[in-house]
């Protein structure tokens, strides 16, 4: 196995931000938080590339779902409007 | 009593009146189920994500409410049936609240109402109004 130590460097730890501020709760109303976890065409960003932990991915996924039901957010195209 | 959360988009086209009627009648269908309104938002003109029945725009309204089953399928029955409804959206927030929880969140709701400026400025304060409410259903 070739060791890659380059992009070890540059790879930071990601955290998943919803078990870091425990104030802040997922929901499907607050369309301003999911903006940041839906890529520009309106896909749900996995969690490996956003660092989220399992449960809090498991919430945002539902309320990403719930939010594209009542026209909060696109099911695809651009995220802004 | 079970707690649950409706959004509904009526068509841009609307008439203040035709609003109020439609809003009336759902609020009409709760209390006659026994239910009670926690919260009635009217949120206004928004921009929908994606055309819903060749609109772009539409008009938001928001309740909190308590009830039972039977209220929310009679409230989906009359919107599927009305034309003005484009979308509707009913979450179920708590398996049961009870008649204390109700009060306390119908106060807690009209709390909020009186700093809504600040509920829209950042996301940080947005989280904690809805935290709270979730909290007490929780404990009591």
């Amino acid at each position: 196995m070739a060791q890659r130590p380059q992009k070890k460097l540059f790879t930071r730890k990601k955290t998943c931000r919803f078990c870091g501020d425990k104030e802040s709760v997922i929901n499907y109303k607050d369309v301003k938080t999911l903006r940041n976890y839906i890529s520009e065409r309106g896909k749900i960003i996995p969690r490996r590339i956003i660092g989220t932990c399992a449960m809090h991915q498991r919430q945002l996924c539902e309320a990403i779902k719930q939010a594209r039901q009542i026209a909060f957010l696109p099911y695809s195209g651009p995220s802004q409007g | 009593m079970r707690r649950y959360e409706t959004i509904f988009i009526i068509r841009p086209s609307a008439g203040e009146e035709e609003i109020n009627k439609v809003i009336e009648n759902t609020r009409q269908i709760i209390l006659d189920e026994k239910g009670s309104i926690i919260e009635l938002n009217k949120w206004g003109m928004k921009k929908l994500a994606y055309l819903i029945k060749k609109e772009s725009l539409g008009y938001y309204v928001f309740c909190d409410f308590a009830g039972t089953p039977a209220a929310v399928a009679e409230i989906e029955r009359k919107f599927r049936i009305e034309d003005l409804v484009l979308k509707y959206l009913t979450i179920k927030t708590a398996d049961s609240i009870r008649e204390d929880e109700i009060e306390q969140a119908i106060l807690a709701a009209e709390q909020r109402m009186t700093i809504p400026s600040d509920n829209q400025d950042t996301d940080s304060v947005n989280d904690d109004s809805v935290e709270p409410e979730a909290e007490e259903t929780d404990e009591e």
